[in-house]
């Protein structure tokens, strides 16, 4: 574990910058200076993000821009070995969208700095969010909090969804999935797939999971924290898909950057929803990280998303003439397999890594290696009952329902069961490996 | 108003308080909260209480197996002749040519990933139940090294936490918490539910990589690739407690009178220079006058690529030449120390 203790004066310098100017947008009557203390906001914000998260990304690609000119060789690279300091992504984004808020007055600035704190990093969402909003969290930090048990067993059984989903699938696939792409080179193209469609379960079930345990954490305190995942792996389209995955960022995206965007170009039509799709999809990129392969993850998207809107008529016409039970199963289908061809973009560090993958899907014949059978019924096994708790709370097509029976006894029962096949099925360790016959 | 300290009733206050909360706790239903608790507690308890001991009895009703494997090394070989080791003893060590060239019992003790914690487990099992002739220690290059995986992969072990006192100490070295979490019956069998429902079925006898001869199990892959250098992890830090394992496994064979040699198995690859970790085990073999046999740069093995399943492990064609030429030393290093012992004069 690294600690460096001198990170905390990075929060407070934020919480206390983003307070204070906060409370002098809403004091402010003229228009110009509530714009510039709004800059200076935004300026603070971006800044110290850039610094830690962008910094050696934007000067290694600036050198090697200057590169091309043989304008670089006389100044060395100066780059930072500096951590990231944790949830600085999730906190920055959260308090930009807390000032750009005041200043609109659609709030008001909070004035208790201690609520203000808490506001910015409450510990539940301070590792993985979600990103909280103003006008959800900061009125529920306001009321007078009291015991209620029902806040106490929902928030217990979301943590154990989230452990499950974390310990049992996540970290499950990833002892696989790591196994095979570390040496892709050498496996054959169904192993190399089946890899891919197991990892776009893995980022679900690890990111879902983490933000099950920190929404049943707060639960538990009695904070209602609001929901990042709605089962996107059912999603019909990359738009649908991005309604339901990661919502606190994609609709974070979508209030502060795409429609202002989309606002401030309508004269330009179409053509201006389209680029506001590009600008807010690479920043949803690069918010992952500071690397090619997050904004090729992004423009991906984007590119996904501008052809759904340009061709949504002639998709409506289709559909009435297929079947829509085969035309929505064909259309998760098509999703799915999109994210996890996108996935393969995201995970590559470089762009040759993501294209040998891919080839190898294609290229590479032979029969899907596991070291042994236990390995793929664990994964296999896991993912089943995530995505069928998934269909079920989707389509309501079960009757019976362990998890949400009437009965609080078979409630209980399932919930044990839960905690049972954890104990069974969970890494708890580094100790479970694979061996490849390279 | 003046307060005397004396005779300030502390305890009726002390009593409206508790009786207070408790007025509180039963209107905020705590309580039932409380109860609830303790009946899904129960629950869980049956569970897995339930749940363990089927788990357990599965476990060691298997015959066949690497589970299986452990549980013989531990509790039933009576070889004259044991090979310790990881996957590279596992795979490497044919002892049908032991027995048949050296005349003894020889049982093949190694199992995958494990490293000298398993192996000195194993060591404290059997040394409890008896004491055997000759055994071999195979060696890996970097064994020594820190690495928290190994560390981890003692949980092979946890099964027979219960049963096995003498593994208390190597089992508590994974994490000073694993004899809380060894109070789940079921966590021992953690990530071990299908291989023990297989295991308990004959179907688990017909897949072949299951099948061992006497604890060896051959490789029938054959690598393909040419030999290439990497380049040697220099610096790296180095396990105390792996060290000192190594010395006391050296030294109760010692006292035991068992014949140790360690090995450093053949390997597909070249270095650029020498391994820190083999140079310690050269210096400890060399300060407790341990036969060593390093054939991890013998250039016979290096030219024979077919020798190979992967660049680590030998196939079945590969163990057989190198169980001979193993062999060839032990009689070598037996036959000279039984000459020593003739010409040491009677006093």
């Amino acid at each position: 574990m690294y600690v460096k203790i001198s990170y905390i004066f990075i929060v407070l310098f934020i919480i206390i910058i983003n307070y204070w100017l906060g409370i002098l947008i809403q004091q402010t009557d003229s228009g110009q200076r509530k714009k510039a203390f709004f800059y200076l906001s935004l300026l603070v914000n971006l800044s110290v993000l850039i610094f830690f998260k962008y910094w050696n990304f934007l000067i290694l690609n600036l050198f090697e821009f200057f590169g091309w000119f043989h304008l670089n060789n006389a100044v060395s690279v100066p780059l930072l070995d500096i951590a990231l300091p944790i949830g600085l992504s999730y906190y920055i984004f959260q308090t930009i969208g807390y000032i750009t808020d005041i200043k609109r007055g659609t709030i008001e600035a909070e004035t208790n700095f201690y609520r203000f704190t808490l506001f910015t990093i409450y510990f539940p969402k301070l590792l993985v969010g979600p990103i909280e909003r103003a006008n959800h969290f900061l009125p529920q930090l306001k009321k007078k909090i009291s015991f209620d048990k029902e806040n106490i067993t929902e928030g217990a059984k979301r943590i154990a969804w989230g452990l499950f989903k974390k310990l049992v699938v996540a970290d499950r696939i990833d002892i696989y999935h790591h196994a095979v792409i570390v040496s892709s080179a050498n496996q054959s193209g169904s192993t190399i797939l089946l890899a891919s469609v197991l990892y776009t379960f893995q980022v679900y079930a690890d990111f879902s999971g983490y933000t099950d345990i920190a929404l049943g954490s707060a639960r538990m305190f009695g904070f209602d924290l609001m929901e990042n995942f709605k089962r996107p792996l059912l999603a019909k389209t990359i738009s649908d898909f991005w309604r339901r995955w990661h919502i606190s960022l994609s609709s974070w995206v979508n209030d502060y950057i795409y429609n202002p965007i989309v606002l401030k170009e309508r004269d330009l039509g179409k053509w201006g929803v389209f680029y506001a799709l590009l600008v807010s999809f690479i920043v949803i990129g690069i918010w992952h990280g500071a690397a090619w392969n997050y904004v090729l993850f992004g423009l991906l998207q984007a590119l996904a998303i501008i052809y759904e809107v340009a061709t949504k008529k002639t998709r409506k016409r289709i559909s009435k003439k297929i079947n829509p039970v085969i035309y929505n199963s064909a259309s998760i289908l098509l999703t799915f397999l999109f994210v996890t061809f996108s996935l393969i973009i995201f995970e590559s560090d470089t762009f040759s890594k993501a294209i040998n993958i891919i080839t190898g899907i294609f290229l590479n014949h032979g029969p899907v290696f596991y070291d042994k059978p236990s390995t793929l019924l664990f994964m296999i096994t896991g993912c089943a009952i995530m995505f069928l708790i998934d269909i079920d709370r989707e389509f309501k097509l079960f009757r019976f329902s362990l998890f949400s029976n009437k009965s609080w006894i078979v409630q209980q029962i399932g919930y044990a069961l839960l905690l049972i096949y954890i104990l069974l099925a969970g890494v708890f360790d580094g100790g479970q490996f694979i061996y490849f016959s390279f | 108003m003046e307060v005397n300290l004396f005779t300030f009733p502390f305890d009726t206050i002390r009593q409206q308080k508790r009786m207070r909360l408790l007025t509180k706790i039963i209107e905020k239903g705590l309580a039932r909260l409380l109860g609830k608790a303790c009946i899904f507690i129960f629950i869980l308890f049956i569970l897995d209480f339930s749940i363990g001991s089927l788990l357990r009895y599965l476990y060691f009703k298997q015959s066949s197996g690497l589970l299986y494997r452990t549980t013989y090394s531990l509790d039933s070989t009576t070889a004259q002749f044991l090979i310790f080791g990881s996957s590279t003893a596992n795979h490497h060590y044919d002892p049908s040519i032991f027995e048949d060239r050296m005349n003894m019992s020889v049982y093949n003790t190694g199992r995958d990933a494990n490293t000298i914690f398993y192996n000195y487990a194993v060591f404290q099992s059997i040394l409890k139940r008896y004491t055997p002739k000759i055994a071999i220690l195979d060696f890996n290059v970097g064994e020594l090294k820190v690495f928290p995986q190994d560390y981890d992969r003692i949980s092979s072990l946890l099964p027979y936490y219960n049963s096995h006192p003498e593994l208390h100490p190597i089992i508590q070295l994974k994490n000073r918490f694993e004899k809380y979490k060894l109070l789940s019956k079921i966590y021992p069998f953690n990530s071990l539910v299908f291989t023990i429902l297989i295991g308990a079925t004959d179907f688990n006898k017909s897949r072949d990589y299951i099948n061992d001869k006497n604890g060896f199990v051959p490789l029938t892959r054959v690598w393909k690739s040419k030999i290439r250098t990497y380049s040697t992890e220099k610096n790296y830090k180095l396990d105390s407690t792996k060290i000192k394992l190594l010395q006391s496994f050296i030294q109760q064979c010692k006292s035991a009178d068992i014949h140790l040699y360690i090995c450093i198995s053949p390997i597909f690859k070249k270095f650029t220079s020498k391994d820190v970790s083999a140079d310690i085990v050269q210096k400890i073999a060399l300060k407790y006058e341990v036969p060593l046999y390093n054939f991890s740069n013998d250039t016979m093995f290096w030219n024979h690529p077919e020798y190979f399943a992967d660049i680590i492990h030998l196939n079945s064609v590969g163990a057989k030449v190198y169980s001979d030429q193993v062999v060839d030393k032990i009689i070598e290093q037996e036959k000279s120390d039984l000459m020593k012992t003739i010409k040491k004069p009677i006093n």
